[in-house]
């Protein structure tokens, strides 16, 4: 079996999540015992890091909140360091399902693409979003098909698996808020094959997106210019 | 001399001392001094020197000599900002690696302590 001899790495990202990251944890190594999972509490104010800890979890815990992409980042640097041959990068509040690792593994095994999104939107599945969070994902997801040249629909998506270069070159370079859309065009920058499956979300446990409609405005502008000064630099 | 250049003069010349005692005694380094010493020998200059203020800004078509030294002061303003803001940018930088590093290496070592693998 190639896929038992794959280092796998499962990041999770977690600012005050003790409510939901307790079965994120156990949920995923019921099914995987054999993969690492690594929390990064990102300057959590509540029992996070005891939580996730009892739940089998590795934790590193950063003394400031650096937001997502700093937190993430870590865990990249983490995955970098220990040598593993896959990331896969999960939310903690329960919105992506255990069940659906192998699926956005898979090519990784294979060898068929260097990153992997786990998408809402490539086939008809039963997740539900409110019309301006659709839009404003397929405003970044033209954009990102524009620049990036490959039809790519969720671009937001933070359940992403990347393999061993992937994963060395986002341990020195990732962007610290709003990461996701403006990763996927360094990596095709560097000519990484990116690849689309589709997989079946739950509707949020607990918390809410770090995408709230105050700064939904900022973060359509952000992450635009972030696409185009990546993409020109 | 005029009474306003007496004034200028005096002012931009306390500036300028106060910003050789700020480098003196380690408030302001020395790579983020550079721009305020030139803004500081730059209106030293025009203030001593009326007639070249009026030249130059005959030259760019200023009708107001004085609206030169807004002119300049903003714009200087403005670099300075800048300049700031990049200087910020790249501590920022600098703080979430450190962060990361430090969170990392506080990982590793209660690991350790605890006398189980990394």
């Amino acid at each position: 079996m190639l896929s038992a001899s794959l280092k796998v790495c499962i990041i999770i990202p977690a600012y005050n999540e003790e409510k939901s990251i307790f079965h994120v944890i156990r949920n995923i190594l019921r099914l995987h015992p054999d993969f690492t999972v690594l929390v990064i509490n990102d300057g959590s104010s509540d029992r996070t890091e005891m939580v996730a800890k009892s739940a089998g979890a590795d934790v590193v815990t950063l003394s400031q909140n650096l937001g997502i992409g700093g937190a993430v980042q870590t865990g990249y640097r983490y995955a970098a360091a220990r040598d593993f041959d896959v990331a896969v990068q999960v939310d903690a509040d329960g919105q992506h399902k255990p069940e659906e690792l192998d699926k956005i593994l898979e090519p990784i095994r294979q060898d068929k693409a260097d990153m992997v999104i786990g998408s809402r939107f490539v086939e008809q599945t039963s997740y539900q979003s409110s019309a301006g969070r659709r839009t404003g994902i397929l405003i970044l997801s033209s954009l990102v098909t524009l620049f990036a040249r490959q039809p790519l629909k969720d671009v937001t998506s933070g359940f992403r698996a990347i393999n061993r270069r992937v994963i060395r070159m986002f341990a020195e370079d990732y962007s610290t808020d709003y990461p996701e859309v403006d990763s996927l065009i360094m990596v095709k920058k560097k000519h990484f094959r990116i690849q689309e499956i589709a997989v079946e979300m739950e509707q949020r446990q607990s918390g809410s997106s770090s995408i709230t409609s105050f700064k939904s405005v900022y973060y359509m502008v952000k992450v635009t210019l972030s696409i185009m000064m990546k993409s020109f630099r | 001399m005029e009474k306003v250049q007496i004034w200028t003069t005096g002012l931009s010349l306390a500036l300028l001392i106060f910003v050789l005692q700020l480098i003196r005694k380690r408030y302001l380094r020395e790579q983020y001094s550079l721009l305020w010493l030139l803004f500081c020998v730059i209106i030293i200059v025009f203030s001593l020197n009326t007639k070249l203020l009026n030249w130059t800004a005959a030259q760019l078509g200023i009708f107001y000599a004085p609206s030169l030294l807004f002119l300049v002061g903003i714009a200087l303003c403005l670099l300075l900002i800048l300049h700031l803001t990049v200087v910020v940018s790249r501590l920022m930088e600098r703080t979430v690696r450190l962060t990361q590093e430090l969170a990392l290496m506080r990982h590793d070592l209660e690991k350790s302590e605890k006398g189980t693998d990394l």
